[in-house]
């Protein structure tokens, strides 16, 4: 059974357009079994709308990562509904996972998101190679070039700046047009300017490729480039800003959360 | 396929250990199975102008899975020579008796004394070899002979079945041997067991004219009447070199395997990645397997070449420590050298086989976990094959007593082997215990604590690196303790056996002349295989010559004594016996009357003789207390023996340095982050190579003491079988010298291993 959001009204995309990109019903995931169980999430329920920027937010411990897991199916939920592009992945097999993964989902981590013994191009590449399909001609040299990279192509990670390691993790991640990108802290490891470069990459890809974007971060600034703040205490959704909120708001809202 | 190209190429330095075990074990097959399919049986060069030989007929196969055959008469002999001579195309047909000779100089007999037991030969027969004659006339009569090197007119002395002689040369001949009168020779050998044809004849034809009087053997077929002296040889070479490919077959695995789990640990965060865009478990296989493929290729490429090229430098050697015949030569062999890099494939791909799937189970979460936290060193299956393996050592051990004896030692060796690889693979249980003991004294030192805690939190790493050396100072002590046991229990339990205090023995002969052997005081047993029909079946018997006996004694394991035996002689004779008694020995042996086998094999020799009185010199005899009597002849195949274990043994040391240097390697390289911290903490270089040096030494401590320690609980048991089995009290040896110098080695290589990789950084800085 899946109820609808409580704050379903306030969220226009979700009731505008019925298709979600990604869904979590009631979710929950819980470490650990008996006494020493610990519930990383307790029956969450959020939706995401395709084409939106999305930040999840929450003191340390609060399950931001365990809900970006649950959510990117890298990681089975207890109990509960997780929908990725339509597909139910509750009952995927291990290779049918990996499988929808491969097809609809891209990742980008705060660190080491490159294999070192392939240059940027082939980082790129490696997806869809593993997918075993052919790279549109030029489509990789074009993603690299959105991103900033197209002189770097044939670059090793080590001979790459941070940014730039992750601005090719970006270029990877959109190269097969997923129906969502997950990336978790995807700034954490950077400078503010490689930061900047990253974050406006990801509502880039949003506003000119309508492309879904879920991202964790502990950063109000980083935040404060989604459409949609969601905060997370305590395994629970426990408060969230809808359309773009400036960063000082979001710590605002970030402070009282961790002092409640 | 071209990612795992990719991969190897960037990352050769994880993939080294592997690349070098397999390049290693390719060049070990390619260079030992040239060498072994090089050392075919060859026609024999005094057969090189006879293309067709006539050999006597064969009594049936023998328990040993050969044929026995019987030997002509003289006349048997002469009579098909003479039909032989009619067929088309022979030349001449010529009986080639054969008998013990040797040249005698300054008193000693000359030449190696198993080949002299076939080195009198027929005049005539020197046109089966095609050899000439340098210059001089055909011995005629008794005392002259033609060989090779020495001028007509010469006198030369031998020894031969009778005793010391003194014969003329007649004339030079360019060939192998001593070559005398045909009716000396016959006389002298017996019987006949090849007639040699010259000239041009028709295989088939010669076969329809033999019947059943003989086999016919024609061109390659020849081959197969290899003298028997250099079959032994090249059978005893054929065995070292089997144990070094199955031994250098089975540590490749280890060695690869070992690389490979240890590079799969250091790679998680990798796969994790792969596995998170979009990677299945089966990509994740495949992807590994072809990285080892591609590692097996170049290691394959080296290996091949190394090994093709390094057999023929190993020929002379094997020829001096005669594991090969003379003449030894290595050819190409192609076909081996094709096996020998498709085995290398397959043992890489055995070896990375259980890494691989442990791989592909890695979670795509793995990506985002940072550390490479030590995963638990004990898994399920290695807790359960561990424990089978130790289960079944013990109750084979328990189970001791209750095997027959003549299997006890070759079990006790079996339930060793089990308790070593148990051993290795519930070492990381033991280890933090016996770490926590070990250094216990320093753990107030800043090393000793840092050394402590490492290994502590390390269990993996001491493990893999504990593993080999626990494998190699166990087998090593293993091996060479039951050797020297047994030669030890041998040599008191022959020493017993014999019921006299000194002996009459060969000296440089391989048996005691006639002549010698009537002026020595005592018993002196004759020696020669026969033929015996017992219960309608011939088989080869080793008769042995007794005075004293008026018929057959057979021994008393065989069922169903007849009252009378068919025994057929050297000399092609066949006599009926009476049986009037048994034997305590096996049922191979069968004792006769000394006279008739005398009588019937002028060529045979004596073994010893028991001296119950002063003895008279002889040529070719040497007087021996009963101690160095079994001591010689212990010494005889314990030459052979301690050649294959310092063969095999330096093998498994070297591989064993191997995974050690490379476990070692690769854990230092992977903890740079770990020793920058301990330099920032105000370590220096010093104190880097201090933990590294103190880790390695604590692994190889745990190595030997966990492979001593199984090995010589082993040895204890094996003592109390060998005990069991020769019903006296026998002394356990324990190799120390050789145990040291294995653990020696070991200890080098982990240290040097262990820190060549902090030093290469600090130059690097």
């Amino acid at each position: 059974m899946w109820r609808a959001p409580t704050d379903a009204k306030l969220d226009g995309m979700t009731i505008t357009s019925m298709k979600t990109a990604v869904e979590l019903r009631a979710v929950s995931k819980i470490y650990g079994t008996g006494a020493g169980a610990v519930t990383a999430l307790d029956a969450v329920d959020v939706a995401i709308a395709p084409a939106s920027f999305t930040a999840i937010m929450g003191p340390s411990g609060s399950g931001k990562s365990t809900l970006l897991h649950c959510a990117a199916g890298l990681d089975r939920a207890t109990s509960g509904d997780v929908v990725i592009d339509g597909v139910p992945i509750g009952g995927l097999s291990e290779r049918s996972l990996t499988r929808l993964r491969r097809e609809r989902v891209g990742f980008v981590f705060q660190a080491f998101n490159l294999i070192p013994a392939l240059t940027a191009e082939q980082n790129v590449v490696l997806p869809q190679r593993l997918a075993r399909r052919k790279p549109q001609p030029g489509a990789v040299r074009a993603m690299l070039a959105e991103v900033g990279l197209a002189d770097r192509a044939t670059h090793r990670p080590s001979e790459l700046s941070g940014g730039q390691q992750q601005r090719v993790a970006i270029a990877r991640a959109l190269v097969s047009r997923p129906a969502v990108l997950f990336a978790d802290e995807p700034t954490g490891a950077l400078d503010t300017s490689a930061s900047r470069d990253v974050l406006r990459l990801l509502r880039l890809a949003v506003d000119r490729h309508a492309q879904t974007v879920v991202m964790v971060t502990h950063d109000p600034y980083a935040a404060a480039h989604a459409d949609r703040v969601i905060l997370l205490k305590d395994g629970r959704i426990a408060d969230h800003l809808s359309g773009p909120a400036d960063a000082a708001e979001i710590a605002v809202r970030m402070t009282r959360l961790e002092q409640r | 396929m071209s990612l795992a190209w990719t991969m190897v190429r960037h990352r050769f330095a994880a993939f080294a250990g592997t690349f070098v075990a397999i390049a290693l074990g390719v060049a070990l097959i390619a260079g030992a199975g040239t060498l072994f399919a090089s050392s075919q049986p060859q026609v024999s060069e005094r057969y090189e102008h006879s293309p067709v030989l006539v050999h006597s007929p064969s009594v049936g196969k023998g328990s040993d899975g050969y044929d026995d055959y019987r030997a002509w008469t003289p006349s048997e002999a002469r009579a098909l020579a003479v039909r032989l001579e009619q067929v088309p195309g022979v030349r001449a047909a010529v009986p080639d008796p054969s008998f013990y000779i040797q040249r005698v100089i300054n008193g000693r007999a000359t030449g190696d004394a198993e080949a002299a037991k076939a080195q009198g030969h027929a005049w005539s027969s020197v046109a089966l070899g095609g050899y000439r004659t340098i210059m001089g006339a055909a011995p005629e009569k008794a005392g002259e002979v033609a060989l090779r090197g020495v001028a007509p007119g010469s006198r030369v002395e031998v020894l031969t079945a009778r005793g010391p002689e003194t014969w003329t040369v007649t004339a030079t001949v360019d060939a192998p041997g001593f070559f005398v009168a045909d009716d000396e020779a016959q006389a002298r050998a017996g019987g006949v067991r090849v007639i040699g044809l010259t000239g041009n004849p028709q295989a088939a034809v010669v076969r329809s004219v033999a019947g059943a009087d003989g086999l016919v053997f024609a061109g390659g077929e020849r081959t197969k009447l290899e003298e028997e002296s250099v079959s032994r040889i090249r059978w005893l070479g054929a065995q070292l070199i089997i144990a070094m490919v199955v031994l250098g077959v089975f540590v490749a695995v280890f060695v690869v395997a070992s690389t490979c789990a240890l590079g799969a640990a250091q790679r998680r965060r990798e796969i994790g990645l792969l596995r998170a865009i979009g990677a299945t478990p089966g990509q994740v296989v495949r992807l590994m397997y072809a990285e080892t493929v591609v590692v097996a290729v170049l290691g394959g490429a080296v290996g091949v070449p190394l090994g093709a090229l390094v057999a023929p430098l190993l020929a002379p050697p094997l020829v001096d420590a005669g594991l090969e015949p003379a003449g030894f030569a290595v050819t190409a062999q192609p076909l081996v050298l094709t096996a020998a890099f498709l085995t290398g494939m397959l043992v890489a791909l055995a070896g990375v086989w259980t890494a691989a799937h442990r791989s592909s189970r890695v979670p795509a979460l793995d990506a985002l976990r940072d550390a490479a936290v030590e995963r638990r060193a004990m898994t399920v299956p290695r807790w359960i094959i561990g424990l089978l393996t130790a289960a079944g050592g013990a109750a084979l051990t328990i189970a001791l007593p209750s095997i027959p004896a003549m299997q006890q030692t070759t079990a006790a060796l079996g339930a060793a082997m089990l308790l070593l690889v148990a051993a290795a693979l519930l070492a990381p249980v033991v280890i933090v215990p016996l770490v926590r003991v070990v250094t216990w004294p320093w753990r107030r030192a800043a090393t000793g604590m840092l050394v402590r805690e490492g290994t502590l939190t390390g269990v993996r790493r001491v493990a893999s690196t504990a593993a080999p050396v626990l494998l190699t100072v166990g087998f090593a002590t293993l091996l060479t303790g039951t050797i020297a046991t047994i030669e030890q229990a041998t040599r008191i339990d022959e020493t017993a056996k014999i019921p006299a205090a000194m002996i009459a023995a060969p000296d440089g002969t391989p048996g005691l002349s006639e002549a010698a052997v009537t002026r020595q005081p005592g018993d002196a047993p004759l020696v020669s295989d026969v033929l015996l029909t017992v219960g309608g079946k011939t088989l080869s018997y080793q008769a042995t010559g007794k005075q004293g006996l008026r018929g057959v004694e057979l021994s008393k394991d065989l069922t169903g004594r007849p009252a009378q035996v068919e025994v057929g002689f050297a000399d092609g004779s066949t006599v009926r016996l009476p049986v009037t008694g048994t034997h305590d020995g096996p049922a191979e042996l069968v004792d006769l009357p000394r006279g008739v086998l005398r009588q019937h094999n002028p060529d045979a020799l004596t073994e010893s003789v028991l001296l119950d009185g002063p003895a008279v010199a002889a040529a070719g005899m040497k007087v021996l207390t009963v101690r160095q009597y079994v001591d010689a002849r212990i010494g005889v195949e314990g030459r052979i023996i301690d050649l294959f274990l310092i063969v095999l043994i330096t093998l498994t040391v070297g591989y064993t340095g191997l995974a050690v240097a490379n476990t070692l390697l690769m854990a230092t390289a992977g903890r740079r982050a770990e020793f920058r911290a301990l330099r920032l903490a105000g370590g220096g270089t010093g104190d880097v190579l201090r933990v590294t040096t103190g880790e390695a030494l604590l692994s190889v401590a745990v190595g030997t003491v966990l492979g001593g320690g199984v090995a010589t609980a082993a040895l204890a048991g094996m003592k109390r079988a060998t005990e069991h089995e020769l019903k006296q009290v026998v002394d356990l040896v324990v190799p120390w010298g050789q145990t040291l110098t294995v653990v020696l080695a070991c200890a080098v290589i982990a240290v040097v291993a262990a820190g060549a990789p902090v030093l290469r950084r600090q130059q690097a800085t």
